[in-house]
């Protein structure tokens, strides 16, 4: 076990961990926001995205060690009052259906478009892709890109 | 039948709330009560509706939300008869109580369809006590009141607010069924209302049943057979002990389906130090020869058995063996379909504590009633002594109506003398099921001199879900979900040859809806290009039902059919029905970079009334996201195990694959149907049939290798 003191939406934490655990599992785990969210484990679904010096990264394959020192921000941080571009948009095309990857979409849309603020339908095809949504949400989180990016 | 109930519980007069509920008798009459109360939590009757004394509205969603969207739906049909705007009330999600809600599992598309009537009957019951009240209060005649979002209007202009009416309303007997709307005057029902659950699903703060925690809980990860049915001969138990946070290593088993399935667990105190534990264990199985069993040998018996048995007949009329000696110019095809994972986001997870003589349960269920009655049977408890805790779901297509996981943590809890977490990588989800069932269909027909189908046989072959173990092998009706017996055939059969497997199988959006029809619509299409018709002709000149007539007129007329086809793209065709809703599919394919892709599909669906058409089109979009994932990628079984392992071998579709979605609710007065699965069981015939249109090559199997589709 290694103390490891962490950045999280603006906010610093110690934490007493395995240092070869997952950044996914002592954000949710040990700092105790549960909107990241585990679904594959193995950096392909990107449930679990969160930006780490402003860049997204797929938190269930980071060992939490090589996240110290850093700004991780979570879904939780992306804005104080629900109100970040992609969240307004995300609301106003009804995006959700059951949620789950949500955080992760957002998350990856959030980071899109601060690199890209006008991106075209295959660029936010190919910065989206390995975002996956069981439900099919995929024509709604374009039309929301679309939307955020005028907001 | 409806008949009412009135109570009344007000102790002080600080507050009062009006409250109605609605119970079904063991003669399934419902009973509509109504009352008073000062406190709305203490009541033992069921709620939905709760108006103030202060003028607050509480409309209670007795149904799990998974992503269908009932969470708002069942509130806006109360909304709509109470006369209140949706958007100033508040929405509770109810407890789990099946001798007070009812059933409250969410499968088959059928929350709408059943709940309709009842949530209708208790919004009007309500409203019309509210309008009696204030017509005693200005002694007018109460059909001269009306009521008007949230108030009653007297016929001076008067204006009573609904909370100044709660005590008067709450003591008073509704003597005859209140009048419902007729449709034309919905106000509500039919509009595209914001879900009030989106908001929370946008910053993290809705709770799944994986995000939860309860005090001095273990975590739990179960190492299972990957040879389906192999059962734990030694483990290394000391060794893994020594793993740095576990506690335990326990044997443990879930039934799915009369069959058991065993596993070994690791209990730690944080998930991550379970995995590490589990990583280290070494399990011996025996496998019991199962490891010779493959999609090879699959395929091989399921056609053998078909050789072997005519089969069940689930369905006949004329008489196709005589139809079919005395017209050897029969046309034969059999199309085959893999098992499939459900795959939602959110892996299998379930917290439960068995202690002192209770039961809890924590997580994410499409089944609460059922979690509640499990384990109240397997631990000789009364229902009074479980108690139901339950979250959104992160997906459920049917997974989550099962209560296996809910069995390992149960007994590790009770083993470990604490409440236990247990979550399933994705691993555990792709590689253990249950599934939806693979299949066999097999399809023959003849033509007469017109070009009419004349007589038409279709076998399927295929476990079936409610009959997986024992000695009954006469196939059941659900075997034949999704084939169309409404087609004018003289001579139609459809007939099940069960196969019992011990690879565990269950409901999966759809069910037999999403394989069957990939057979029977790609036969019809088949027989369309024999009797050198149009395959929407050819459909049409068999139905005259018309809502299917409906559907597929209204899918041509969206997508130009009768203008004959583009350069460069393959159109297909194919129509359901799915849990009432009669549904038509036009898939639209084209090259790209020298691949076949589909580049666009519009739909007609005719539900009924629909309650909110923006979520039956995400359900509709949803529903062919699903579809073509289905289309294109399926579990392979070789050595007695599911091959892929994770998302990289077994994918999802992407957002890259989403072709473009336009779907067409048609107007309608008839009752609600189900719009959650309608959308699926087109996708593959409709794909497969707009790639023959494009290619000339005929698909029989799923998946369908678009790679190799030139």
């Amino acid at each position: 076990m290694t103390k490891i003191a962490l950045r999280i939406n603006g906010q610093s934490k110690e934490i007493d961990i395995d240092p070869q655990m997952p950044l996914l599992w002592s954000i949710r785990d040990f700092v105790g926001l549960t909107g990241t969210k585990f679904g594959c484990g193995i950096a392909q679904c990107g449930a679990c995205t969160v930006h780490m010096d402003g860049v997204p990264v797929r938190s269930c394959v980071i060992p939490t060690s090589a996240a110290a020192d850093k700004e991780i921000t979570t879904i939780e941080g992306l804005s104080e009052n629900n109100d970040h571009p992609v969240q307004l948009a995300w609301i106003k095309a009804q995006v959700p259906q059951c949620g789950y990857c949500q955080s992760g979409q957002i998350m990856s849309a959030a980071a899109l478009l601060k690199t890209n603020p006008n991106p075209t339908d295959e660029e936010i095809d190919s910065a989206m892709n390995n975002v996956l949504c069981r439900c099919g949400t995929y024509p709604r989180i374009r039309k929301a890109i679309k939307e955020a990016s005028k907001l | 039948m409806i008949s009412r109930r009135k109570f009344i519980q007000v102790t002080s007069a600080a507050s009062a709330y009006l409250i109605v509920g609605c119970m079904s008798d063991a003669q399934g009459n419902k009973n509509v009560s109504t009352g008073l109360t000062d406190d709305p939590t203490k009541i033992d009757l069921n709620q939905f509706i709760s108006i103030g004394k202060d003028g607050s509205i509480t409309l209670f969603n007795h149904r799990p939300e998974m992503g269908q969207g009932t969470y708002q739906s069942i509130p806006m049909i109360l909304a709509e008869e109470l006369e209140v705007s949706i958007d100033e009330v508040e929405i509770k999600q109810s407890a789990a109580n099946r001798e007070i809600y009812g059933s409250q599992m969410v499968v088959g598309s059928r929350s709408i369809q059943t709940e309709f009537e009842k949530l209708r009957m208790m919004g009007a019951t309500a409203r019309e006590l509210l309008k009696q009240a204030a017509s005693k209060r200005w002694k007018v005649d109460v059909n001269n009141c009306k009521a008007v979002n949230g108030t009653v209007v007297a016929p001076s202009g008067d204006i009573l607010k609904y909370g100044e009416l709660v005590e008067d309303a709450g003591k008073l007997q509704v003597s005859q069924d209140p009048k419902l709307k007729v449709p034309s005057e919905f106000k509500v029902i039919g509009t595209p209302v914001a879900r009030r659950d989106i908001p929370f699903k946008t910053n993290g703060e809705a709770k799944f049943g994986i995000d939860l925690s309860v005090p001095g809980m273990l975590h739990a990860s179960i190492e299972r057979s990957p040879v389906f049915l192999g059962s734990v001969k030694s483990f290394n138990k000391e060794e893994v002990l020594k793993v740095n946070g576990v506690r335990h290593v326990l044997q443990t088993s879930r039934e799915v389906f009369g069959q058991t399935r065993e596993g070994v667990a690791v209990l730690a105190d944080t998930y991550w130090q379970a995995m590490q534990g589990r990583k280290m264990l070494k399990v011996e199985w025996d496998t019991k020869g199962l490891e010779a069993v493959s999609d090879a040998t699959i395929r091989k018996d399921s056609f053998e058995e078909a050789a072997k048995r005519d089969g069940d007949e689930l369905f006949g009329k004329g008489d196709v063996k005589q139809a079919f000696k005395n017209n050897k110019n029969i046309i034969e095809a059999s199309y085959v379909t893999p098992y499939q994972a459900h795959v939602p986001m959110e892996p299998m997870n379930a917290i439960v504590s068995i202690m002192d003589g209770n039961a809890e349960f924590w997580g994410s269920t499409q089944n609460p009633n059922g979690v509640r009655s499990f384990l109240a049977k397997k631990y000789n408890l009364s229902e009074e002594a479980v108690k139901v805790n339950y979250t959104f779901m992160g997906g459920g297509f049917g997974r989550r109506s099962m209560t296996d996981v809910v069995e390992e943590a149960a007994d590790l809890s009770k083993q470990a003398g604490a409440p236990v977490k247990v979550i399933w990588t994705r691993e555990d989800d792709q590689t253990q099921g249950p599934f939806r069932a693979c299949s066999v269909n097999i399809c023959k027909a003849t033509l007469d001199n017109s070009g009419k189908v004349d007589a038409l046989e279709h076998k399927v072959i295929a476990q079936e879900i409610q009959n997986q173990s024992g000695d009954n092998m006469t196939a059941g009706r659900q075997l034949m979900g999704g084939i169309n017996t409404d087609f004018l055939i003289p001579n139609l059969s459809v007939k099940g040859i069960l196969k019992k497997r011990h690879i565990p199988i269950s409901y999966w959006r759809a069910v037999y809806h999403s394989t069957n029809p990939f057979a029977h619509e790609c036969f019809i299409d088949e027989l369309a290009i024999a009797a050198k018709k149009d395959p929407l002709q050819f459909r049409l000149d068999m139905l005259d039902h018309p809502r299917y007539v409906s559907v597929l007129e209204a899918v041509a007329e969206k997508t130009d059919w009768r203008s004959g086809k583009k350069a460069g793209i393959g159109r297909g065709l194919a129509a359901v029905e799915r849990s009432g809703a009669y549904f038509a599919m036009v898939v639209e394919v084209t090259k790209r970079d020298g691949k076949v892709v589909p580049t666009k599909i519009t739909t007609a669906i005719d539900l009924g009334i629909c309650i909110n058409p923006d979520t039956v089109k995400a359900q509709t979009e949803g529903s062919i996201v699903m579809g073509l994932g289905a289309a294109y990628y399926g579990l392979t079984i070789e050595n007695g195990a599911v091959v892929e392992q994770n998302f990289h071998t077994y994918p999802l579709l992407k957002i890259s694959q989403c072709p473009e979605i336009e779907t067409y609710i048609l107007e309608s007065t008839a009752p609600p149907d189900g719009a959650g699965e309608a959308g699926l069981p087109t996708v593959a015939p409709a794909l497969a049939n707009a790639i023959f249109d494009l290619t000339g090559k005929r698909i029989r199997q799923l998946p369908i290798q678009m790679d190799k589709v030139v």
